[in-house]
């Protein structure tokens, strides 16, 4: 039973990592008012890529390197359409999305010839981590312990992404931008720009979030493979406000309903049934969310009214 | 935007992509103009051709006018593919189990599916409508759901042993939909619910106040609309059109039953085809027919020129991009240059 539950809560961690790091991409341009839903497809093309480089090469390293300068271009392409063209953000979105499902089908066809899923002992995945003090401590180095290097970084980032927003001159001209855009630009700040960066940022996270799917989740790549996990990241977003360490607190919530719902399968619940967990979850997550909104606004608007009675 | 204007920048923008494609194509090493002849061939060339163009079209067109009436009434539903594969596994099910006689059964089958699609879709409205829950993610997550639910049970309360991946049994013979010659009369089913759609919008009071919730949601609200029973409506009547597809590729396509994988990509090409059609009802039917088009023109460049035909999905989602691209282009400096020649006259008069 221990172990089970050990299981459990370690598998979190995993499981939350590619939700964690692709919500702390789309935060920035939650900040920066961008309705950007492209996070399903950028992380898609991370994960191809990531398996790409990395087959070709044999290292990780390389695909790594591959996902991220994936990501970066799709963001060029996303910043091309929505900065640069003014076209519809949100249909901008499902282009891209769109691209990324049929472009990444469409090499994984093509490049190496296979329909489905693309599974090589070629690719190498990326490497994991021994951390020197924790491995003497015994139920926490089981949990903590040994997980791919992302895990841990993801984790500091979500640190780190506060800190940018909330503390650093970008952080505060990222918010203005989103607060609204011409008084920024008054103010001697170029809005295209910012969006820009925040679009960059996002492309980039995501991409990573990819490839943590792709070579450390598992070693392949498969058709689709990122299954609504942008969604749901966009999902927690809207949830916590965009506050990165809020986004860390429900990416590890979501992880451990998912590697709870997986662990169901070994008392012959099928697996199919256990695959909707996830999203009911999300969905009764924004219920919550929604019925604690209304509460509070009604409360605000008592309030409210007592005052004028005063 | 005008009607002729909108499929004037989409022709515009389709161009674009096909010299792109053709660009792609030539980067893999194959002639460009072959693959096109073959798109032409297998796509248009023949009757045979033109009818499994039509045949391909009819999901695309009611999925398609699905996402157009919501998005025309500013209600982001995305839920179509979860809505037509809901429909799609009713009407296999009422196929096999219903006991009605032929063209009635058939007719209570395409109703009742729609209507489950239509429920369905009602899930993310009622939320929406009771707690303000955002639809746009809600359809989603009931997209996901749904696949795995449909799959759920046609893998195991419903599976026919003798099948190999997870499917139903087979529906009943009199249920199945007649072709004439090669044209399966299920075209004509969608061209039909088109035409209804398009009088429901346009001619009919609850359609107007759909179209003004989609124009401005405060303005219909003030002019004494209930929006939030307009979106609920919206909701069903799209999903029903969504089911209505699923059903339609029960009874009329080739499988006649319900099989893993069946809903295809045609949920989401729907959206995408309401976003090249700009939302107009007549447009994205027009359309429907151009990637009904590409599908059947795609397995020929497979078989002619060796292009895998997942570069029908490249080439869809690059139409998409730039056609909405080309539109905003367009309106954006239109709007400036219109600008710029105005103050030039008045300039002018001044002077």
């Amino acid at each position: 039973m221990n172990n089970i539950l050990i299981s459990i809560i370690r598998d979190s961690f995993s499981s939350a990592t590619p939700i964690l790091l692709s919500a702390l991409g789309g935060t920035f341009t939650f900040y920066a008012n961008v309705f950007n839903i492209s996070m399903e497809g950028m992380m898609l093309i991370g994960a191809f890529f990531g398996v790409l480089g990395s087959f070709y090469f044999q290292s990780w390293v390389m695909g790594f390197l591959f996902a991220l300068i994936s990501g970066v271009v799709a963001s060029l392409i996303f910043s091309l359409f929505a900065i640069l063209l003014k076209t519809d953000e949100f249909l901008t979105g499902i282009g891209m999305n769109m691209l990324a499902l049929g472009g990444t089908t469409y090499l994984l066809r093509n490049l190496f010839n296979v329909k489905g899923a693309f599974i090589s002992p070629q690719i190498k995945s990326l490497p994991t981590w021994d951390i020197p003090g924790l491995n003497k401590i015994p139920v926490v180095s089981n949990i903590l312990n040994k997980h791919p290097f992302i895990v841990y970084i993801a984790i500091i980032l979500a640190f780190f992404v506060d800190f940018i927003i909330f503390h650093t001159k970008f952080g505060l001209r990222l918010r203005a931008t989103g607060e609204d855009q011409e008084t920024a630009r008054s103010l001697g700040i170029n809005p295209e720009k910012i969006k820009f960066s925040s679009i960059l940022l996002s492309g980039i996270f995501s991409a990573a979030a990819g490839t943590f799917l792709s070579l450390g989740y598992v070693t392949l790549f498969s058709e689709n493979m990122s299954n609504g996990r942008g969604w749901i990241s966009l999902a927690i977003i809207v949830l916590v406000r965009g506050r990165p360490l809020g986004i860390l607190l429900m990416s590890l919530i979501f992880g451990f309903f998912e590697s709870a719902a997986f662990s169901l399968q070994n008392i012959n619940i099928p697996s199919q049934i256990t695959s909707m967990i996830p999203y009911i979850v999300t969905i009764l997550a924004l219920f919550i969310y929604s019925v604690y909104k209304e509460k509070s606004t009604r409360s605000a608007k008592k309030e409210v009214e007592k005052i004028k009675e005063i | 935007m005008k009607s002729l204007n909108k499929i004037l920048t989409g022709i515009i923008g389709i161009i674009f992509s096909l010299l792109v494609g053709a660009l792609l194509i030539k980067i893999q090493g194959n002639s460009p103009i072959n693959a096109y002849k073959a798109l032409y061939d297998y796509g248009l060339g023949s009757w045979f051709s033109i009818t499994s163009t039509l045949n391909n079209s009819t999901p695309l067109i009611l999925t398609g006018i699905a996402a157009a009436i919501a998005f025309s009434s500013n209600v982001n539903n995305l839920g179509q593919p979860g809505q037509l594969i809901i429909g799609a596994l009713s009407a296999a099910l009422l196929g096999y189990y219903l006991p009605f006689p032929g063209w009635f059964g058939i007719i209570t089958i395409l109703i009742l599916s729609g209507i489950i699609g239509g429920l369905y879709a009602s899930i993310a409205g009622i939320l929406k409508k009771l707690y303000k829950m955002d639809e746009m993610l809600t359809t989603l997550m009931l997209n996901f759901i749904a696949d795995y639910l449909t799959l759920y049970l046609a893998t195991y309360p419903f599976l026919d042993k003798k099948s190999y991946v997870p499917a139903t049994k087979m529906i009943k013979k009199e249920y199945f939909l007649p072709s004439f010659k090669y044209l399966n009369s299920s075209f004509f089913i969608a061209i039909f619910v088109v035409l209804i759609s398009y009088f429901v919008v346009k001619y009919f009071k609850k359609g107007y106040e759909w179209r003004m919730m989609g124009h401005n949601p405060d303005f219909s609200r003030i002019g004494g609309c209930d929006n939030e029973q307009n979106l609920m409506w919206v909701m069903f009547y799209t999903g029903f059109l969504s089911g209505l597809a699923g059903a339609l590729l029960i009874l009329g396509g080739t499988q006649h039953r319900f099989i893993k994988g069946i809903g295809a990509n045609y949920g989401w090409d729907g959206v995408m085809l309401s976003i090249v059609g700009a939302n107009g009802i007549l447009e994205t039917s027009f359309f429907s027919l151009f990637f009904g088009f590409l599908k059947s023109g795609g397995v020929g460049m497979e078989f002619e020129a060796s292009i895998p035909s997942e570069f029908i999905m490249v080439l869809q989602a690059t139409i998409v991009l730039l056609v909405v691209s080309t539109r905003s282009v367009f309106s954006y400096y239109g709007d400036k240059i219109k600008a710029y020649s105005k103050t030039q006259k008045v300039v002018k008069a001044h002077e």
